[in-house]
């Protein structure tokens, strides 16, 4: 009873941080991208059948977290760029420079905003 | 690149021996559906009706003896002559006969290869598949690669399917049947396809823990193409470019990629993986198992193990971020 | 024979469940309290006073009890006071203060606030000084000097508190300057008993879990790095190095001399306590 009680509680908290969003981003289109460019040989991705890669980090809950690749404040356009370019970022780092259009960066990055 | 062919034996590519195949199949799966309706419909006739038309009799010798002999040899001869038809064998007057009968004309039919020409040598290996063009008479050296099969359209290209480990068999659902590869013996299949394009196949006999990715692809292009990606497979690895590639050409060796690896023009020699000599231009990685590119090429190096769990390459562990990047960029600039 | 066990009153029965729906009925109200947002959390909002008294005894009573067979080495051996200032100067003076010296900012508004430790050194046997200093002291801004000051230095410091209540403000000037050229030695040592337990105190003893969120650390939720589970099949540390026990302890120990743009900052994690992180790492399946 006072564990549902607390859940029900907590629940109601209403947090307004800040919210990173993706103008014009396709958070389905971006899991499709993902999975036809195999980002999950390196990464753990929800929601992406197959995506359980432990070569990069697992990119769970990816909205909350403060910084991308520990390197960089996790806002969108930063997330848009790194996914494409990583090495401009952080250039000693294993994920290559990947190739996409600026749409599908922006879709990945509203997918990936999309995990909770 | 060409157009990816569904994997299937219901979309049989035109020229192909899978086309004959299918047709056999459908006159099967027809034929017997029919059957069996029929014969449900006089169970339910004889059920319900008090009095039979027909004399018991005539229903024994009719439908037990004389329509299965009838339909036994019609489709017996059928399957002998789709079954000369797709081996590329000469026919005798008796097998062109019963080829014109079923109306299989010498267009459908895969001639035999002509002699001298090209044949292709496919080793089954747990888990991917050893690819060597015989280009001259007993030259199998020159053009070595993995996973990948090129052809020239609407010519039979003669494969010669061994294994070196356990019982794999070699299938293409749209472009033939499946052949075993098995110890000891040469098998051989000959395939050909009027229609460009990428066909997916896979080994169709449970070969141990990585079965399930262990697929290859046949591309089927025209002549001319086929013979410019042909000269480029026989040339060595370019030196490399700039200072990039250069340093992923020295993790390469820094690594323990040469003990199994071959790239011809360099040192690298290793026999008991994939050559990787052209592998940039392949169609995918790890026999069919990732699309091919830096990114997926990283990954495969780094987390071998955890893509195909127990294959015989192990997770890199050596190289830091930069040579990891590095060594991805070299591999794919061997086009 | 007669039975032991008598079957209870009415009576009995009757204020047992009475006894048990106050304490029920209490915990809800404590509850609704929390979630009401009611109970401060400022720092300028006292303690009542017997919250401070009970406080204050419970930790006498807990540090005696546990402080009980510390064997207290000779200090007054010579060097002792000036290794002792030294370490004061470098951890203990900005909370605590001095005689004639104020503490510094962050040591004037704390709740509950850091006690005088001429009085304590008055008050207090060594070896009572000596486990506070060494172990912290929960749910209060004291923290376990072990992981920053060698065993033999936590010693030292002691020395130097048994003598701070017979100080003049001038006689610590003097020390302090007389010391001017010493610095607090860091520990070189873990105990020889190994446990994963033991990592999850150095963890905790440097920060990790105000950044990561780490895999049998109890700690905030935090996003800041990277979660800390199932490490050892993760490739690589940081995105740059191969993932194996010498790059972590590489890594943890001076962050951007491995990965220049990493926002994790060099924590002077001695060797030993990097060794035993990696360790706990790299057992992590």
């Amino acid at each position: 009873m006072l564990p549902i009680a607390a859940v029900l509680l907590l629940g109601c908290t209403h947090e307004s941080g800040y919210e990173p969003n993706v103008p014009g981003g396709n958070a389905e289109r971006g899991r499709r991208a993902i999975a036809a460019l195999e980002c999950g040989v390196c990464h753990e991705i929800p929601g992406v059948p197959g995506a359980w890669g432990h070569v990069g980090p697992p990119l769970v809950a990816y909205r909350g977290n403060v910084y991308i690749a520990g390197k960089q404040p996790n806002r969108p356009d930063v997330l848009m760029r790194f996914v494409r370019d990583a090495p401009s970022l952080a250039p000693d780092t294993a994920m290559p420079a990947i190739a996409m259009s600026e749409t599908q960066a922006r879709d990945i990055a509203a997918y990936l905003y999309s995990l909770e | 690149m060409n157009e990816e062919h569904l994997q299937s034996v219901l979309h049989a590519a035109p020229g192909s021996g899978a086309e004959l195949l299918s047709g056999l199949g459908i006159v099967l799966y027809v034929g017997a559906a029919l059957i069996f309706v029929a014969v449900i419909a006089l169970v339910l006739h004889a059920t319900f009706t008090d009095r039979l038309r027909a004399s018991t009799r005539a229903w024994v010798v009719g439908g037990g003896i004389v329509f299965p002999a009838v339909a036994l040899f019609l489709l017996l001869n059928y399957s002998i002559a789709v079954g000369s038809a797709v081996s590329a064998i000469e026919s005798g007057s008796a097998l062109r006969l019963l080829l014109d009968c079923f109306r299989i004309d010498s267009k459908a039919r895969i001639p035999p290869p002509a002699p001298g020409s090209l044949r292709i040598h496919v080793d089954g290996k747990q888990w991917w598949w050893d690819v060597r063009y015989e280009v001259r008479s007993g030259d199998t050296s020159s053009i070595v690669l993995a996973n990948e099969l090129r052809v020239p359209l609407d010519e039979p290209v003669e494969l010669l399917l061994t294994t070196s480990d356990v019982i794999h068999s070699f299938w293409v659902p749209s472009l033939a049947g499946k052949v075993d590869m098995i110890p000891g013996r040469t098998n051989r299949l000959v395939i050909r396809t009027s229609e460009p394009g990428i066909y997916r196949g896979q080994c169709a006999e449970y070969c141990g823990g990585q079965h399930a990715l262990m697929a290859l692809y046949v591309i089927a292009q025209p002549r001319e193409e086929f013979e410019a990606w042909l000269t480029r497979q026989a040339q060595p690895a370019e030196a490399p470019r700039d200072d990039l590639l250069r340093s992923g050409y020295d993790a390469f060796f820094k690594g323990r990629c040469p003990e199994c690896h071959t790239v011809r023009g360099t040192p690298a020699d290793g026999a008991s993986g994939p050559d990787l000599t052209h592998v940039g231009a392949r169609h995918a990685l790890a026999a069919g198992t990732l699309r091919n590119h830096i990114g997926t090429m990283a990954g495969w190096i780094a987390g071998a193990q955890d893509i195909k769990p127990g294959n015989p390459m192990p997770d890199s562990e050596v190289y830091t971020g930069r040579e990891l990047r590095a060594l991805s960029a070299w591999l794919e600039s061997l086009e | 024979m007669p039975s032991l066990i008598h079957k209870p009153t009415r009576k009995v029965v009757l204020l047992a469940a009475g006894a048990f729906g106050l304490v029920v009925l209490g915990a809800i109200g404590a509850f609704v309290v929390l979630l009401s947002g009611a109970y401060s959390t400022a720092a300028t909002t006292q303690h009542f006073k017997i919250t401070h008294r009970l406080l204050d005894a419970g930790l006498k009573f807990s540090v005696r009890s546990y402080a009980n067979g510390i064997e207290v080495p000779d200090l007054s051996r010579a060097g002792m006071l000036e290794r002792g200032i030294a370490c004061y100067r470098t951890h203990c003076v900005q909370c605590h203060g001095a005689p004639g010296i104020a503490r510094h900012a962050e040591g004037r508004g704390m709740l509950p606030i850091a006690s005088d430790l001429a009085q304590s050194a008055r008050e207090w046997p060594p070896e009572w000084l000596y486990y506070v200093t060494r172990k912290g002291v929960r749910m209060s801004g004291m923290p376990a000097w072990e992981f920053r000051i060698s065993n033999e230095d936590l010693w030292s410091t002691i020395a130097f508190l048994t003598q701070l209540p017979f100080m003049t403000h001038r006689d610590y000037v003097e020390l302090d300057a007389r010391s001017r050229d010493l610095s607090c030695r860091a520990p070189t040592e873990v105990p020889r008993e190994r446990s994963p337990e033991y990592a999850k105190v150095v963890f905790r003893q440097y920060a990790c879990h105000s950044c990561h969120r780490i895999e049998g650390v109890v700690g905030p939720k935090s996003r800041v790095g990277p979660a800390l589970v199932d490490w050892s099949r993760r490739k690589y540390v940081a995105g740059v190095l191969p993932n194996n026990e010498e790059n972590l302890v590489r890594f943890i120990r001076d962050p951007q001399a491995v990965s220049p743009h990493s926002l994790m900052p060099k924590l002077d994690v001695a060797e030993v306590h990097a060794r035993e992180m990696a360790r706990y790492l790299m057992a992590l399946e």
